[in-house]
């Protein structure tokens, strides 16, 4: 009982110690210091990356994406009510730098899906692969099933299913209603499934 | 009915566990903070300039005196813009305004003016009258060379009983055609 509760007060006070320096964190940065960015960029850029190549599908984009939403972090940092919000907001900027993003592709459509794409997607999928993907495959992958879906459907599907968030968390970064996202939602797995069905 | 196969299951779990993996972060983090350094620097030096040049305004002292200062200039122009409102007022209650120029004028000119304003007053019912000194200096010369040449004419009537006849006559006339139209 006592070793029970020793170990929930070290865990409590480890998770708490943890947000209060990724607090602490963004208050100086909010506060104009900027040495300490740096830290913040090398925290932040992981999972911001990790949207972006989702959303995107592909390295390059993603990674202008990253830094275009680091650049507009500092510059709007201190605009923020608190720094409670900081992970909801970036994920927001993010995704509103991949809709920028596929618009301008929109102009410039770059992937073309051909059969040997798909030959190699149902390959790894049918393998059942237990090791993960390389980044270009997963690009392929991504670019072949999410092609038909518009670029909402699109966050949705990439929040809710690879990131596994709440549809409250999503409505949040989004700004589109609870509704609106779950019926985004619906369709983006319905127009997968079929593509899922039809080529793999 | 749920949209979901077991394919795309399969599919979506795969995507799930390959988590993108960011190779060149440190890339990403340097682009980031030079073109940020770019960005800080150049504001900063606009910053210190803007310092240098109005930095004083946030001196303590300096900016009571100078909140102090405006509200005294405040008052004053409202003072100011009532007295003027004030003169105005008054002044557009005076018709002729008269100067110390006019002031040398003798009484009897006075008295002409005064007159002349009045009729001119039944004429035009506004309620100021404005002439210059000039234009009545004019309309009372002409007045007095009118009576002058009344005088003239009346003598000159007096003294020819013909011509008078003949002016009554024509007066007579005159008024006939007058009331006839």
């Amino acid at each position: 009982m006592f070793f029970t509760l020793l170990l929930n007060r070290r865990l409590n006070s480890t998770i708490q110690q943890s947000i209060l320096i990724d607090i602490k964190l963004i208050e100086e940065c909010r506060g104009g210091n900027f040495n300490n960015f740096r830290k913040l960029v090398e925290l932040t850029t992981p999972f911001a990356y990790s949207v972006a190549f989702r959303m995107l599908g592909n390295e390059e984009q993603a990674k202008d994406v990253v830094q275009e939403t680091m650049i507009t972090i500092w510059q709007k940092l201190k605009k923020i009510k608190t720094s409670e919000v900081y992970k909801t907001w970036i994920y927001r900027v993010v995704v509103n730098k991949c809709y920028d993003q596929m618009r301008k592709r929109k102009r410039n459509p770059e992937f073309i899906a051909d059969e040997l794409t798909w030959a190699l997607i149902a390959n790894k999928v049918s393998e059942g692969a237990s090791e993960a993907l390389e980044n270009s495959e997963t690009s392929k992958i991504i670019s072949l099933l999410t092609e038909r879906l518009s670029p909402k459907q699109k966050a949705v599907f990439v929040l809710s299913d690879l990131e596994g968030m709440s549809n409250d968390k999503i409505s949040e970064i989004t700004g589109i209603s609870k509704s609106a996202v779950k019926a985004n939602l619906y369709h983006a797995r319905k127009s997968i499934s079929e593509r899922v069905e039809k080529y793999i | 009915m749920k949209p979901e196969s077991e394919k795309y299951n399969k599919v979506v779990n795969l995507l799930r566990e390959s988590k993108p993996v960011l190779v060149s972060s440190d890339d990403i983090e340097r682009e980031v903070m030079n073109r940020l350094k770019r960005v800080h620097h150049s504001g900063l030096y606009l910053s210190e300039v803007v310092d240098f040049l109005f930095g004083w305004v946030y001196i303590g002292w300096v900016r009571r005196s100078l909140i102090a200062a405006s509200i005294v200039l405040v008052f004053v122009f409202i003072y100011q813009q009532s007295i003027i409102l004030k003169r105005i007022d008054v002044l557009s209650r005076q018709a002729v305004i008269i100067d110390k120029e006019n002031a040398v004028i003798p009484s009897v000119e006075i008295e002409k003016l005064l007159m002349v304003y009045k009729n001119s007053g039944r004429r035009f019912p506004s309620k100021t009258i404005t002439i210059s000194e000039r234009q009545m200096k004019e309309l009372v010369e002409s007045v007095n060379e009118l009576q002058i040449k009344y005088k003239e004419l009346e003598e000159l009537i007096e003294g020819d009983p013909e011509l008078k006849k003949l002016i009554e006559k024509k007066l007579i006339e005159y008024n006939r055609l007058r009331i006839n139209l």
